[in-house]
């Protein structure tokens, strides 16, 4: 059974007095373990489906099922509260809280759990040294280059070990070499920590670095390659739960 | 909500001289409330207070301000024996302004036995024997003597008055903390007032049976074949009639307590809106990471209650320190309105503050939690 169901999902959009429909029932299956990317031209949808499986924008129409639960029909704290436990978001420009350090910044998702202190600080500082910034868990966003406020935002993503990882352009707004250490920074979330991946890069370098690759066109999506066998779950690692 | 406490913190500090500057706000608005307000309990603690009703002023008839009303002493005798009368003290008023003023000086003039038993007056300082004793001794009100800097063995002139400060009290009603007391002989034998044998004011104490209003009547009655008619009025009726002019304008301050509060709220709102389209998109990434929308309106809330409280609680402290130490009071015609600081003032000071504060929050922050996640992320 796969991880993400999506099913007949539709969104549409007015634009300047035309309906633009971005998604058009479209079908997509993600299997526990998968690394997915989405390419094609600006506008096409890619980042609608990310944003509508990530549960903060609503289809029209189709459903959306992740680990056997449907999020299409959730109210908004339902959501928020799903997200909460399944869901990994990085942005493309990070967008870190820039009052809170690196540390602070990584707790946030970890304050919506039950968690201790000491367990917070626990997962915290794992997920720190799994992007190599335990030395700048001090450090302000603005006391970071943007490679290394990057890697905040992905440590932020999967610090609750998450279901689900979405990035959505995530080398978008770094430079060539800071690029390259976000990528090796996906591969190891997908390969060594288990972490199932759904990203959309306009990039298709980073594009190659997924098991899948898709892309959406006229409201449908192409596989642009044979899907691998699922991953296994993560039984060991520094984030297994 | 607590775990996220230091990010409300954090986010008003981020933008420390906008927090800073709201909060200064809030706390001149809530001093001026906090003045107004102790104003208004002042007047409200002079004509309901416990002898408001239970003692009865008996005065010249048509006549207001002190130095224009003239009794015979020996009133007293007459007043005495109408049914109800407990006791009576006559009573010499001098006072240096007629006329409404912040630093009125009220010397009242009474035999010191009848002081002691009528007033419930407690010396802080000094002693009676020496009040007693000794003609130009006064025993002076605590809020006057913060006021003029008096302490027992001081000289006290003002005018053609010269007093010897034999002791400082407290009384359970405010506004007499305002006043001197020196003996009847002395105050009517000063210089100027020319008053052997004469009296500004008759205070009758009744028994705790007698109806004021009939008692009141009956003292007129008695006293209309006298030289001088007379007016008889329960002691809260007569202040507020004294003071009538005051009252009015009193009444507007009122107003100026609501406008302050108003104030408050459109500062803090201004202040709590613009914080939130500062952060329009930081609310969304939280809603991303899973915050409920329910926390980030408690979020936004929680700082407009935060910088409300903090400006309330500096403003209600420091009009309460103003208004401890700084023995203020407003009077005309020899009644004075005591400012004090009450516990009941700065609760109700703080309460407004804290309401304020969540009025102010309650729209920008249903606008940050029924943000679109996905705009507001896309936001520049």
């Amino acid at each position: 059974m796969a991880l993400v169901e999506v099913r007949g999902l539709k969104k549409a959009f007015k634009k300047g007095g035309e309906t633009v429909t971005p998604l058009d029932g479209v079908d997509l299956d993600i299997y526990e373990g998968d690394s997915v990317s989405m390419m094609g031209p600006s506008g096409t949808g890619k980042s609608t489906l990310l944003n509508a499986v990530a549960g903060i924008d609503p289809p029209d129409a189709g459903t959306i099922t992740v680990a056997g639960t449907e999020i299409t029909s959730m109210s908004r704290t339902k959501l928020a509260d799903w997200r909460a436990e399944h869901l990994g978001y990085i942005f493309q420009t990070h967008n870190l809280v820039p009052v809170l350090t690196a540390y602070e910044n990584v707790e946030l998702p970890t304050l919506l759990a039950s968690l201790s202190r000491s367990e917070r600080r626990e997962r915290v500082e794992l997920a720190l040294e799994a992007v190599g910034l335990t030395d700048r868990a001090d450090h302000l966003p603005r006391q970071m280059s943007g490679g290394q406020e990057q890697r905040v935002g992905i440590a932020r993503a999967i610090v609750m070990n998450p279901t689900l990882v979405v990035a959505d352009e995530p080398t978008g707004s770094l430079d060539a070499a800071t690029s390259a250490q976000i990528q090796d920074l996906l591969v190891r979330l997908n390969e060594e920590l288990g972490m199932t991946l759904l990203m959309v890069t306009h990039d298709s370098e980073v594009a190659q670095l997924a098991g899948r690759r898709l892309q959406l066109d006229g409201g449908q999506l192409i596989e642009l390659n044979e899907p691998h066998a699922a991953m296994p779950s993560p039984t060991s690692g520094v984030l297994a739960a | 909500m607590f775990k996220f406490l230091p990010y409300v913190f954090k986010g008003l500090w981020r933008h420390g001289m906008r927090t800073f500057l709201t909060a200064g706000g809030a706390a001149v608005a809530l001093f001026v409330f906090c003045f107004v307000a102790s104003v208004q309990e002042g007047l409200n603690r002079l004509t309901d207070g416990g002898d408001a009703d239970r003692t009865l002023i008996v005065f010249q008839e048509n006549r207001f301000c002190p130095t224009s009303s003239r009794l015979p002493e020996d009133y007293a005798r007459t007043i005495r024996e109408v049914p109800g009368v407990r006791d009576v003290m006559p009573v010499q008023v001098w006072t240096n302004n007629c006329r409404a003023s912040l630093d009125i000086v009220v010397f009242n003039g009474a035999d010191p036995q009848q002081l002691r038993e009528n007033r419930g007056l407690t010396l802080t300082s000094g002693d009676w024997s020496a009040f007693e004793n000794r003609r130009d001794a006064a025993v002076v009100g605590a809020s006057l003597a913060r006021r003029r800097g008096l302490s027992a063995g001081d000289t006290f002139s003002i005018g053609d008055l010269s007093v010897q400060v034999a002791g400082v009290f407290t009384s359970p009603v405010a506004a007499e903390e305002n006043v001197a007391f020196t003996s009847l002989e002395f105050l009517q034998y000063t210089r100027g007032l020319d008053s052997a044998g004469l009296v500004t004011m008759h205070e009758a104490y009744l028994t705790p049976e007698a109806d004021p209003d009939t008692v009141a009547r009956g003292i007129d009655d008695a006293l209309r074949a006298g030289p001088v008619a007379t007016t008889t009025r329960r002691k809260g009726a007569f202040q507020a009639s004294t003071l009538s002019d005051l009252v009015d304008l009193i009444g507007f301050a009122h107003w100026l307590g609501f406008a302050c509060v108003g104030l408050v709220l459109a500062l803090v709102a201004t202040t709590t809106v613009m914080a939130v389209q500062d952060r329009v998109k930081e609310h969304a990434v939280l809603q991303t990471l899973g915050v409920r929308p329910g926390r980030v309106f408690g979020l936004v809330v929680c700082e407009s209650l935060l910088i409300c409280l903090i400006g309330g609680v500096i403003g209600t402290a420091a009009a309460t320190a103003v208004l401890a130490f700084g023995g203020l009071a407003v009077g005309a015609e020899g009644v004075t309105i005591a400012f004090r600081p009450s516990l009941s003032l700065a609760a109700t000071a703080a309460g407004v503050s804290a309401g304020v504060g969540l009025f102010a929050g309650v729209i920008p922050a249903w606008h940050a939690a029924r943000t679109n996640i996905v705009a507001a992320l896309n936001a520049a």
